[in-house]
């Protein structure tokens, strides 16, 4: 394939920076893009001339996400088989990066959203700045939190990882470090110091690099006054319950009790996100708490496809007409309502799908013998 | 690298001082953690299918539970060598254990997790219930007690042994743990043999109460779970006396302490003490001196006591009321059998995945140490244990399904194949547990590792509900009255499996081959074979015993041998035949196939280690060889599958112990 410019690299000795390069689209993932950074990460793995991965985006965002305004105008065009082939090779992406030999440092400027969030947090460090803001904010748009994140949601404290995967939530910096998503939380300004002392200190040690971080972190970057991450108590007694009817009547009985703008706007994402999307994204992060970083491709990839294939619910298309295209912000989800969302519906998306052509996500072969110990343990 | 030089590397390594964390510039070489899951071959078969086939439609409901456990800080999470681990504190206090499996209890009822727990209808209410206590005792043992006696003894007593005034007034109350149950059967002096307990309770018409007595130190209730610190109300078994008739043994509800906390006035309660495992439940001893309850407090389904006094009942028959009176009480039995699975599934977990990951001595110097799971001997350890366990979870499965599908014609073969189950799983369990521990040498001994711990928090569920060798007595006894009674009415005989006794003997080949010790039919053939002369032996040795005038009690004594042959040669024929049922509903392909392996595994294993075969002559001494190759082949071909098949028990990582996963880095200093 022909090097595209969407992903910019720049080389400093053993340090390879790599700068997601589409500003317009808030570097938004497109195939290309994909393409790109599985080719460049695949070949660094084998090159013993890179010791470090850098990983920022160019202008006011680090990623907004997977381009799927362009995947699904490629359904359009053909099938949407054309979609399946963008998210096996987008979710092998975010195996690679989950289980990566080297460390991959991200310098998380701006939003971070889906498909960003899969380019990102699977890596070693994660470091945020004042003016991150994180989402993932599938639901809304008929889809579910994909890229790998029925395992890193799943695995936040308590019951936080649904909360932000049914809701969509923004986290901003200073939530993302207390709940464990970033690693560290840099100031902004301090921000290229950091990318210079990296590059300087042109090293593959995971605790060199720890260090030379903490040296420019906020180790305790104060929550605002109203953050989300105070509600904890109240999203682990929500969050934790089996279904999505019975979460969100638990938020109810909140609200009776204690009514005020968290829990009114919590229950109203719930009631506006397309109820199939809300109950596969539930089953979804459930699972991937069982399960290892692969698994939870593998199981998100039939999902992803049962998605686009259209057969129970074509939200995610309708969704993507409302928010992305016509933007009236006014989806019709079909089925309309949680109750219409049967168990044998949900039960569907996470079967292989029932189509000779398809098959389960293949996961590359990873090295045996030199993977890190937070690649293993991710297995 | 050469070999040398790469160990005096690693030793000069330890013998420097541990690095400090600002001064790493140069990477030590030390013996690496492989996740086998990178080294591994793909399974061929889907895991989660496997995982269907014993979980069933609980599937959803067991996950749930474990990511309620999982992510609430009640349950002790730990992180080793980058993984979340989480596990009891077996070395804080006895207080501190039962403190700790209250509070757990509190925060799965806060959720409503057991909202409905006496509603849920039918069979799927059944396997709902048995879902969540088989699940939380994954966690901990003492966690599963604590609620199964709240639940399935309490509760179940009040549910099956009461009518609906005790269902209106305890039921609700149950449910949100206001009112905490308890299970008083078992005495000092009588376990077992509940018919011999001695607590007495009188009637007194002119208050309407009934008085309930402990008379000898021997009658003190023991090891009463639930009753040294925590329940407020216990189900009393006792003999009942009306003008001065013994009725039989009877249950009543009596409160033993107030909603404070304190014991009640006529209860005397004292501690059992520490025990040597599942100390999170209080297991209490209670002694009732004239304590007076209200007459509707007699748990009256099958018989009651009149105001004025009188006995009514409309089973006349005392011996045929006892056992229409605990019969519901099997469910017990269901879940000691479902539970004791599970935890031979996390022992089987950490074995085998440590064995795949964990090398020990290279064949030729200078080339790696060996895999432990590449040792033949360390498959033989594993691999039959493995593919019994399988077999044992279907059967469990069968019993639930029988137990959840029963009606009163049923009742005799759920009590006979629950108890053969409960002895055979429980057994199995324990020798699963302790081949594990050693199978993880010094690690099986770390308490963080479960494998070693967990044999003494299950030890005692060889022991209740039912001591193992007294059940297994039972199962020879039923299966006498069956073949008499059928052969008295000169009908072929039914139930309980034994039809193949109308069919002539089947004949094993004289000498078997590797492909014939496969087929389903050798492996029926020799099961069958086993059980029915076995019985017929039993039938003529009692005769022989009978004929000389000697009282059936006396009989049954003496004959306990070949009794337990019939018991085990039973059990066994009843596994293979749910096996093979289990999977006649897989399709063609990977995963029959690797069932088809493990049921020859699972046959072929009895067939080695079960002395009857060769003590009775099913097999000569030529094909006892024969079976022994087998068993090699046999864990040669599992040993690719063995990841997989761990995998596919559905235990999540968390409830292992970290020697399953990254041992080298849970141990590492910086984890100190």
């Amino acid at each position: 394939m022909a090097p595209t410019n969407q992903v910019l690299i720049t080389e400093s000795s053993n340090v390879r920076i790599i700068i997601l390069n589409r500003p317009k689209q808030l570097n938004a993932l497109s195939s290309e893009m994909v393409y790109r950074l599985l080719e460049v990460f695949h070949a660094y793995e084998e090159d013993p001339n890179v010791k470090l991965i850098i990983m920022k985006g160019e202008g006011r965002a680090f990623c907004a996400g997977g381009d799927v305004a362009g995947v699904v105008n490629d359904i359009k065009k053909g099938s949407w088989k054309v979609g399946a082939d963008f998210f096996s090779k987008e979710f092998t992406l975010n195996y690679l990066l989950a289980t990566y030999s080297k460390p991959q440092v991200s310098l998380l400027r701006g939003i971070v959203m889906g498909g960003g969030a899969g380019v990102s947090i699977h890596g070693r460090f994660r470091v945020a700045t004042d003016n991150t803001v994180f989402a993932m904010p599938e639901t809304a748009l008929g889809l579910f939190p994909d890229v790998g994140a029925s395992c890193y949601l799943s695995r936040l404290p308590g019951f936080f990882g649904e909360y932000v995967g049914l809701t969509g939530a923004r986290l901003d910096g200073a939530e993302m470090l207390a709940c464990g998503l970033a690693s560290h939380f840099v100031p902004l300004e301090k921000l290229s110091l950091l990318e210079d002392a990296l590059c300087e200190a042109n090293t593959d040690d995971t605790n060199i690099i720890n260090n030379i971080i903490d040296k420019f972190s906020n180790n305790n970057p104060k929550l605002k006054e109203n953050s989300q991450y105070f509600r904890l108590k109240t999203i682990d007694r929500c969050f934790s319950r089996r279904t999505v009817e019975d979460i969100i009547s638990a938020l109810e009985k909140e609200a009776d009790k204690n009514m005020d703008d968290w829990i009114s706007w919590t229950i109203k994402s719930l009631k506006t996100a397309s109820p199939t999307s809300l109950k596969i994204s539930l089953r979804s992060i459930r699972e991937g708490r069982l399960e290892g970083v692969g698994q939870c491709l593998i199981h998100e990839y039939r999902l992803v496809c049962t998605v686009m294939q259209g057969k129970y619910s074509r939200d995610f298309f309708e969704g993507c007409r409302a928010l992305l295209i016509d933007k009236d912000k006014n989806p019709k989800w079909n089925p309309s309502k949680l109750e219409f969302v049967s168990k044998d519906m949900v039960d569907h998306y996470f079967e292989p799908l029932d189509d000779k052509d398809w098959q389960d996500l293949k996961l590359p072969a990873r090295s045996k013998s030199n993977l890190p110990s937070y690649a293993i343990s991710k297995l | 690298m050469d070999r040398i030089n790469f160990r005096t590397q690693i030793i000069s390594g330890h013998l420097q001082p541990p690095p400090t964390t600002t001064d790493i510039l140069h990477v030590i070489p030390c013996l690496s953690y492989t996740p086998p899951e990178l080294t591994e071959p793909e399974s061929g078969f889907n895991t989660k299918s496997l995982r269907k086939l014993l979980d069933g439609q609980s599937t959803d409901i067991i996950d749930y539970i474990f990511n309620l456990m999982i992510q609430s800080p009640l349950f002790s999470p730990k992180n080793r060598g980058g993984k979340v681990f989480i596990a009891p504190d077996y070395n804080h206090s006895m207080e501190h254990q039962r403190e700790m499996t209250m509070r757990r209890i509190g925060y799965l009822r806060d959720l409503g997790l057991f909202n409905g727990w006496f509603e849920k209808p039918g069979p799927d209410g059944d396997l709902w219930r048995f879902a969540m206590a088989e699940t939380v005792s994954v966690f901990d043992h003492s966690l599963g007690i604590k609620l199964g006696v709240h639940f399935f003894l309490w509760g179940g007593a009040l549910r099956f042994m009461g009518t609906k005034r005790h269902h209106d007034k305890w039921f609700n109350p149950t449910e949100t743990f206001e009112v905490k149950g308890c299970f008083a059967m078992t005495e000092l002096g009588h376990g077992s043999n509940v018919r011999g307990i001695e607590t007495i309770t009188r009637y007194d018409a002119s208050t309407g109460e009934f008085i309930i007595n402990t008379p000898y130190e021997s009658a003190q209730k023991y090891w009463i779970g639930g009753a040294a610190n925590h329940a407020t109300h216990t189900i009393v078994f006792s003999q009942l006396e009306i003008n001065g008739v013994n009725e039989g043994v009877h249950a009543f509800i009596a409160q033993i302490r107030d909603e404070k906390g304190n014991v009640c006035p006529n209860v005397r309660i004292a501690d059992c003490g520490h025990k040597i495992g599942l100390n999170g439940v209080d297991n209490g001893r209670i002694w009732f001196d004239n304590l007076r309850i209200p007459r509707e407090n007699l748990l009256n389904s099958v018989a009651d006591v009149s105001p004025d006094g009188k006995y009514l009942s409309a089973i006349k028959d005392p011996d045929q009321r006892f056992a229409a009176f605990l019969a519901p009480l099997t469910s017990g039995r269901v879940t000691i059998a479902a539970s004791s699975m599970n935890t031979t599934k996390v022992g089987l977990a950490t074995a085998i995945r440590y064995a795949l990951s964990r090398r020990a001595f290279s064949i030729k110097p200078n080339e790696p140490e060996v895999l432990l799971l590449d040792y033949p001997s360390h498959q033989r350890r594993l691999l039959p244990l493995l593919s019994k366990t399988y077999a044992l979870s279907f059967a469990s499965n069968y019993l639930k399904m029988i137990y959840v599908k029963r009606t009163p014609e049923s009742n005799k073969t759920v009590h006979v194949v629950s108890s053969a189950l409960k002895a055979v799983l429980t057994w199995h369990c324990m020798r699963t547990l302790q081949e594990c521990r050693e199978a993880c040498g010094g690690q099986g001994i770390k308490t963080e590792n479960h494998v070693g711990h967990l044999k003494s928090e299950y030890d005692v569920q060889l022991t209740f509900e039912g001591d193992n060798n007294v059940l297994m007595q039972q199962i020879s006894k039923a299966l006498l009255a069956e073949f008499l009674a059928a052969k008295k009415r000169n009908k072929p005989i039914k139930g309980l499996g034994l039809e193949h006794l109308n069919k002539p003997a089947p004949v094993i080949p004289t000498l078997l081959t590797s492909s014939a010790l496969r087929t389903a039919q050798f492996q029926t053939d020799i099961f069958c074979l086993r059980e029915r002369d076995l019985l017929q032996r039993f039938v003529t040795e009692v005769a022989q015993h009978q004929a000389l005038g000697e009282s059936k009690e006396h009989i049954f004594t003496v004959t306990y041998q070949i009794a337990e042959d019939l018991g085990r040669a039973f059990a066994d024929r009843l596994v293979l035949q749910t096996y093979l049922d289990v999977e006649a509903t897989v399709p063609e392909g990977s995963l029959k196939n690797v069932l088809g392996l493990m049921r020859s595994m699972y046959t072929t294993i009895v067939l080695e280690e079960d002395a009857s075969f060769l003590r009775y002559g099913y097999l000569s001494t030529d094909n006892a060889a024969v079976v022994r190759k087998e068993v090699l082949k046999l864990c040669s071909e599992l040993r690719p599958h063995a990841l997989s098949l761990v995998g596919s028990f559905g235990i999540p990582d968390a409830f292992l112990g970290p020697i399953a996963f990254n041992w080298v880095d849970a141990n590492k200093w910086s984890e100190v």
